[in-house]
């Protein structure tokens, strides 16, 4: 039985959700037909090699792109229906991104960096910024620049800047990719508390140990999922 | 963007300020290149606006471009010809009236001696090589300017000259030089001529400022003035100072535009670079969820901040530029002309306008996912 159909309230619905990319070559289905369902408070792993439609899947779920065929339904909204400037909008009100790589703006300090997320959703607040910033053990390191932070401090950051908005969905894409055993550790913790606080989590990654954390992993291959199950180490309290 | 502020909080000319200052090399490219649009645009509009003037004045240099006779070849014109031409040749323009006479040497030989204003002359014929110009009109003897060809003939600076058996004594104050009839000729102050010879001007030179059509309402009005003269133009003169002015005009506005759109190249290669460099940053404030205007207002604002910065430097060594340029080429200043500042700030909008259209594409197709996956 499917974890999620366990659940009371679904966040996000793909049906038959398909993406295609027209190039020189001819079409390119990036994904074919894919149904999924998240539960809200769920922590789902995706996973599958290269060229299987994570980054498409992940395009679809952060609200950067829209499906061919099919749809996507967020918090109750179908995107396909929202305009341009209602998507941006909602991925700033629903979606918080955690990326392998950081992306900290490098000539804004780590506060700042967090402001910036305030000041694209509607307004900055620096009390609360701060606030964000404590909360994932940073708050002596706020006037520094990224380029002054360890990688585990970037991707607190980034953690932190995921959060401020207070989006319903997190997603996150190999977000212990970059960091040391130490650091994994800090990361996978502060994840594991943010699902336990009800984030709904969506984690990319090519990790085995990584996704069992989770509650469960879909796998994808040539953009069709191919396997989906629980996790094993996932603690379950439904 | 119309977010409030609450406390001390980000804001756009912070996000400006702090974007520009981290990238200081390519921030520092962008700007030179906007200057130096700014400068070639205002150095070759100053120019483009001062070069009927300049050149002009520099074909005044020439001497005359018109001429007055009297219709019958040889004979004086009116009394009143001088007067009436200086009226109605108007304030810009000078009026010389030469009178010629041929007058005896002691040895017997001929010799042509011409009575005119020399102040005029000096003036209007400012390309003659002169040693050095009589200054003293009421000296005794005479001072006279003398032909180099004719000093030679003379052989002393101190000589008596003959007309209708009536002697005066001359003295060469200067000679004059010009590969022409003058290096033959004797230059006596017209009232000391006139006195000596009665002779009265048969010739006036009119040297007219201003364009071709500007010499040609002076001619019109001189013909109009003078019915029983021949007023002519000196064709060669005039039209070449035509072409001149016109091709040069020309030129500059080829040059103008040609520069012009190669700096646009080197700010629109440079300015790419800049989106291509932060495009990860521009892919991040997207997926925080800044619209489509607000990333290109962002970039938008830094080119216009460069380029009105880029405007004020450039404006500024545009007018040195110029200036310099009048003096190694037209020996005389080329100053400011401020009416030309609103097309220098107009023509460096464009550039950077122009040289932002391609990098904002790119900005519209970033795919924040697909980069900041690192794909």
């Amino acid at each position: 039985m499917s974890v999620a159909a366990t659940r009371p309230e679904t966040i996000i619905e793909l049906r038959d959700a398909t993406r295609e990319y027209r190039g020189h070559a001819g079409t390119v289905r990036a994904l074919d037909s894919i149904s999924l369902s998240v539960s809200r408070g769920e922590w789902l792993a995706i996973m599958g090699p290269s060229g299987s439609g994570k980054s498409t899947l992940v395009n679809l779920l952060g609200c950067l792109d829209r499906v061919d065929a099919g749809s996507v339904r967020i918090a109750g909204k179908d995107i396909n229906t929202l305009s341009r400037k209602e998507l941006d909008q909602f991925r700033a009100e629903t979606v918080g991104f955690i990326f392998q790589q950081f992306h900290l703006i490098p000539y804004l300090s780590a506060l700042e960096n967090i402001m910036l997320a305030q000041y694209f959703h509607s307004m900055t607040d620096r009390k609360e910024a701060m606030a964000a910033l404590e909360r994932v053990g940073l708050g002596d390191r706020a006037g520094h620049l990224p380029s002054e932070l360890s990688g585990g401090e970037q991707q607190r950051v980034c953690i932190a800047r995921a959060l401020i908005n207070q989006p319903p969905v997190l997603l996150a894409d190999e977000p212990t990719g970059n960091l040391d055993a130490a650091n994994q550790q800090i990361v996978t913790g502060l994840l594991r508390s943010l699902n336990q606080l009800g984030h709904t989590i969506l984690m990319v990654t090519h990790d085995p140990e990584m996704a069992q954390m989770a509650d469960r992993i879909v796998e994808l291959h040539h953009g069709r999922i191919v396997a989906e199950r629980e996790a094993s180490l996932a603690p379950h309290t439904s | 963007m119309k977010h409030e502020r609450r406390g001390q909080g980000l804001s756009l000319p912070m996000l400006l300020r702090r974007s520009l200052l981290h990238r200081r090399s390519r921030t520092l490219a962008e700007l030179v290149s906007l200057t130096v649009s700014a400068a070639v645009a205002t150095a070759l509009l100053t120019l483009y606006a001062s070069l009927d003037l300049k050149l002009h004045h520099q074909f005044r240099a020439f001497g005359a471009n018109i001429v007055i006779t009297s219709q019958n070849a040889g004979q004086p014109l009116p009394p009143d010809a001088l007067a009436i031409a200086l009226q109605a040749a108007g304030p810009d323009s000078r009026v010389v009236p030469f009178a010629y006479a041929i007058a005896q040497m002691q040895d017997g030989s001929s010799i042509v001696v011409a009575g005119t204003d020399l102040t005029g002359a000096r003036a209007t014929d400012s390309w003659w090589q002169v040693s050095h110009w009589p200054e003293n009109n009421q000296a005794t003897p005479v001072q006279v300017l003398t032909g180099v060809r004719a000093a030679k003939a003379l052989g002393a600076e101190r000589f008596s000259l003959t007309y209708n058996g009536k002697s005066v004594p001359l003295q060469t104050a200067g000679t004059v030089r010009t590969g022409d009839a003058e290096d033959s000729r004797i230059y006596l102050p017209l009232d000391a001529f006139e006195s000596w010879t009665g002779v009265t001007p048969t010739t006036l030179e009119v040297q007219a400022a201003g364009s071709t059509r500007q010499i040609q309402a002076v001619l019109e009005r001189l013909r109009l003035a003078l019915p029983g003269s021949n007023v002519q133009a000196v064709h060669q003169l005039v039209e070449a100072e035509a072409n001149v002015v016109s091709r040069t005009r020309s030129l500059m506005l080829s040059s103008l535009v040609l520069i012009l759109l190669t700096v646009a190249i080197c700010v629109l290669a440079t300015l790419t670079a800049s989106v291509l460099e932060r495009r990860r940053d521009f892919a991040v404030m997207k997926a925080l969820g800044a619209t489509q205007r607000h990333v290109g207002l962002l970039f938008l604002l830094e080119a216009f901040v460069l380029a009105m910065v880029g405007l004020l430097c450039g404006y500024v060594l545009g007018c040195g530029i110029a200036y310099l340029i009048g003096e190694w080429n037209f020996h005389t200043a080329i100053f400011p002309v401020w009416r030309i500042a609103p097309q220098v700030a107009l023509l460096n909008l464009l550039v950077a306008v122009l040289a932002a259209a391609i990098p904002l594409r790119i900005l519209r197709h970033l795919e924040p996912a697909t980069l900041l996956r690192g794909e």
